[in-house]
């Protein structure tokens, strides 16, 4: 009994329950939602999504009331770095990725510095960075769409590699085991769990708590900007705003995959899944064509059942 | 006439701990009362009630013959008893008036504070401590511009506005210097000689005789002695605290002659509240830091692990000068800490048990994958050694009892074996065959040739597992008791920092 209690408060068996069951409703309402090729675009959006969520699993993961809200703003940013060097040249895709993962780690450790040198509140610091990137954004593009993506970018992220499969779910794919060897197999995942989880323990097992944490800001900006330039290979073009629709989802994607808000507990493959059953929920709530509140309403009351279903996580017994 | 304040029968449980037993206390009109025991004897919980902060289960207390309700803090207060506090309740930014009528402003018939009142009574107040307050005190200076002791007085200050007929001192001088302890002094006869009572609870054995006209001793949750200071003399108090139980312990440990090389050698360290301190201690021993909580010996033990790196002084490890900046520094040189507070030090709450033994080693070892087969056998070992009860390296920490989320904690620790072994009260808190297992753990490493060093606030411990006990009082050592000399009467005695 007690361990059919305990699976049914699984994070990742609920999210796929869950992620079934809005594939079965889907087809319901409208016959052919979950096709292969439907299917395979939902999970595309999905993984833009996962890849952002990957950067603020790692913030929330390192605890401190760890986030990060500047994360849209790296999107954009990574995507306007990227559509301007690009240009439309598949040459230059690689360098478009370098310089909009290394603009997005620099944003990420100055985040990083303000948090835990200067003991900046996360929400805060991000917050305004989050500002001070789109000021700076309009200031740079005076406010006009500039730079265009490579059409091996295109490619990359739309159209099938493999199977009918995009590249884009590939590299997805690659990047949840490595996030899961990192995590559960490697020191640096162990020093991110137990400086989550409780920080002075952590310091006095001989672990450099606030490098870390710096360098988990520092990750996080570089995800950003990582996914900053498959949004722009999935829009074709950048605007200065485009990441802004990714600062509460892949939050909620963090969540929904189990990680506590708290820090010290979760995984990337809870994220993953997550972000799969929010862009699912999304889609069948537009196949549903209800109108803007109805969808908030179920949106919302959808999240806080799943959080329901969590229940309370048990405390240490000291 | 009554006494000012009789306490009968008290007795308090916290959950299955008695802390106090039919204790009691009586404090005549205008008497300085000091109140002595060792560590976890009753004397903060018995305070703790006569000030209202605390609820008893049994018992009663009287004032001036009269049974009293003393609910709260607040009820105390009305009823004339007053608890001290050090510098914890002044706000720097206001005035030392405001302070002191904060919270019970006079009002004018308005209804608005009456800023005249305020000023007038504070100047009364400060009359009645001029020989003491120096200039520049008056009602309008601000808290934050006043000297260290000036605050003290404005503290006291604070405590006399409310007309109590007793006041408490818990430790009030614990952190004052001896220039200090004499203004303190001066005010308690002033006070004395308006008729206020004072309830003192001290460290130092010279300020007790320096002061008081009555002592009362407790142990184990009861009142064992009660003395005229005048008609007593130290040996007969320290008895009392030790009680005829104390010859035991020290006559069942081994007395084993102390050999070996210096492991470790301190030289003049200081910290916030500690030092300067120096000693040395052999490979193989077990050395006891000793004394009533919160003389330093965290302090010491934080110091040497680089958890609050040592403000000056030197530290040197089997004759080489160490540098010990964080704990990382001292891991790399084969230094072990293990707290007694499990929560705040050691758990990774929520993370495995495997989690929490090899976090350790894989930075000790400067592993960045954890080679998981390996470790899972070695720790496995350990834990099995330390005959430590869980369901599987996998469960969670949480799932433990207290001593058993010990036993992880230390095993952390164990392989490779540490050469130096720092014990903050590790047995706080944990049951009897835990701490057993424990006990055994330290001779054993100690026999292997580790050097260890724990700090323990039961007397008891460190007289049945130590070699040699260092006794710390307001920082310094104020003993180092060894052999026929290591027995619970001079242990007492110089955590009162009465030197031998």
């Amino acid at each position: 009994m007690n361990r059919f209690v305990d699976l049914a408060k699984n994070p990742l068996l609920i999210s796929s329950v869950a992620i079934l069951a809005l594939l079965i409703i889907g087809e319901l309402v409208s016959p052919g939602f979950a096709r292969g090729d439907q299917v395979v675009r939902l999970l595309t959006v999905s993984a833009i999504l996962g890849i952002a969520a990957a950067g603020q699993n790692l913030v929330i993961l390192g605890g401190r009331e760890g986030i990060d809200l500047s994360i849209g703003a790296v999107i954009s940013l990574g995507a306007v770095i990227a559509g301007n060097v690009m240009n439309g040249s598949d040459a230059a895709i690689p360098l478009a990725f370098a310089a909009a993962c290394f603009a997005g780690f620099l944003i990420g450790v100055v985040n990083g510095l303000g948090v835990t040198y200067l003991r900046i509140p996360p929400l805060v610091m991000t917050l305004g960075m989050m500002g001070v990137i789109q000021g700076g954004l309009v200031v740079l593009s005076r406010g006009v769409p500039s730079g265009n993506a490579a059409p091996a970018l295109l490619a990359f992220v739309s159209r099938s590699a493999f199977l009918g499969v995009p590249g884009i779910l590939f590299v997805w794919a690659a990047i949840i085991v490595l996030m899961a060897f990192v995590l559960k197999r490697t020191r640096f995942g162990w020093s991110i769990y137990a400086i989550g989880s409780n920080e002075n323990a952590a310091i006095l097992t001989g672990l450099p708590a606030r490098r870390i944490r710096v360098l988990l800001y520092g990750l996080a900006g570089l995800f950003g900007g990582f996914t900053g330039v498959c949004v722009i290979g999935y829009t074709g073009n950048s605007f200065i705003s485009v990441g802004d629709q990714y600062v509460l989802p892949s939050v909620i994607a963090v969540v929904i995959g189990g990680t506590s808000l708290a820090g010290g507990a979760g995984s990337y493959t809870g994220t993953a899944l997550g972000a799969i059953a929010l862009i699912l929920l999304q889609s069948v709530l537009t196949t549903l064509n209800l109108e803007f509140w109805g969808r908030q309403v179920i949106f919302g009351g959808t999240l806080l059942l799943l959080m329901l279903l969590y229940g309370r996580q048990a405390r240490l017994r000291v | 006439m009554q006494p000012v304040l009789r306490a009968r029968d008290i007795s308090k449980c916290f959950g299955a701990v008695h802390a106090l037993d039919k204790a009691r206390l009586t404090v005549e009109h205008g008497e300085i009362h000091a109140l002595l025991g060792a560590n976890g004897c009753g004397k903060s919980t018995l305070c703790k009630i006569i000030a209202g902060t605390v609820g008893l289960d049994t018992g009663e207390v009287l004032i001036d013959g009269k049974a009293a309700a003393l609910g709260s803090p607040r009820l105390a207060e009305e009823q004339g008893v007053a608890l001290f506090y050090q510098e914890l309740s002044l706000v720097p930014q206001l005035s030392v008036g405001e302070n002191v009528f904060l919270g019970r402003e006079p009002r004018d018939r308005f209804g608005f504070t009456d800023r005249s009142a305020i000023q007038r009574e504070t100047e009364a107040l400060i009359a009645r401590v001029a020989a003491v307050a120096g200039k520049g005190f008056t009602p309008d200076v601000r808290v934050s511009d006043l000297s260290p002791d000036q605050r003290q007085l404005a503290e006291i200050l604070k405590v006399l506005a409310r007309k109590p007929k007793v006041i408490i001192f818990d430790e009030a001088t614990a952190t004052l210097d001896r220039r200090q302890v004499e203004v303190f002094f001066e005010i308690l006869r002033q006070l004395k000689a308006e008729g206020v009572s004072s309830i003192f609870i001290s460290h130092r054995m010279d300020e007790v005789f320096a002061i008081a006209d009555r002592i009362t001793v407790m142990r184990n949750g009861q009142t064992v002695a009660e003395f005229a200071a005048a008609e007593t003399d130290r040996y007969a108090v320290v008895y009392a605290m030790v009680g005829e139980t104390g010859a035991i312990a020290a006559s069942v440990r081994d007395h084993k002659p102390l050999e070996g090389d210096a492991r470790l050698s301190v030289t003049d360290v200081r910290a916030s509240r500690l030092g300067p301190v120096s000693f040395t201690a052999r490979r193989g021993e077990i050395l006891g830091l000793g004394g009533l909580q919160g003389q330093g010996q965290k302090a010491l033990l934080a110091g040497l692990f680089g958890a609050a790196p040592f403000l000056s002084g030197s530290v040197s490890l089997d004759g080489v000068d160490v540098t010990v900046r964080r704990p990382a520094d001292a891991m790399a040189h084969r230094i072990a800490y293990v707290s007694g507070d499990r929560g705040r030090d050691s758990a990774l709450p929520g993370r495995s048990i495997f989690e929490n033994t090899a976090i350790a080693s894989l930075v000790r070892e400067r592993r960045h994958v954890v080679p998981g087969a390996v470790f899972r056998e070695r720790f496995a070992e350990v834990l099995a050694g330390l005959n430590t009860r869980y369901a599987g390296l996998d469960a969670p920490i949480g799932s433990l009892s207290g001593g058993n989320q010990q036993k992880v904690f230390i095993s952390r620790w164990l392989s490779p074996a540490p050469g130096l072994l720092l014990l903050d009260d590790p047995t706080k808190g944990i049951d009897l065959g835990a701490k057993g297992d424990f006990y055994l753990l330290a001779r054993k490493l100690a026999d292997e040739g580790a050097t260890v060093i724990i700090y323990s606030s039961e007397d008891s411990e460190l007289l049945s597992l130590c070699d040699r006990v260092l006794v710390l009082n307001g920082g310094a050592i104020t003993a180092d008791l060894t052999g026929d000399r290591l027995t619970p009467f001079d242990l007492t005695r110089a955590s009162y920092g009465d030197a031998a």
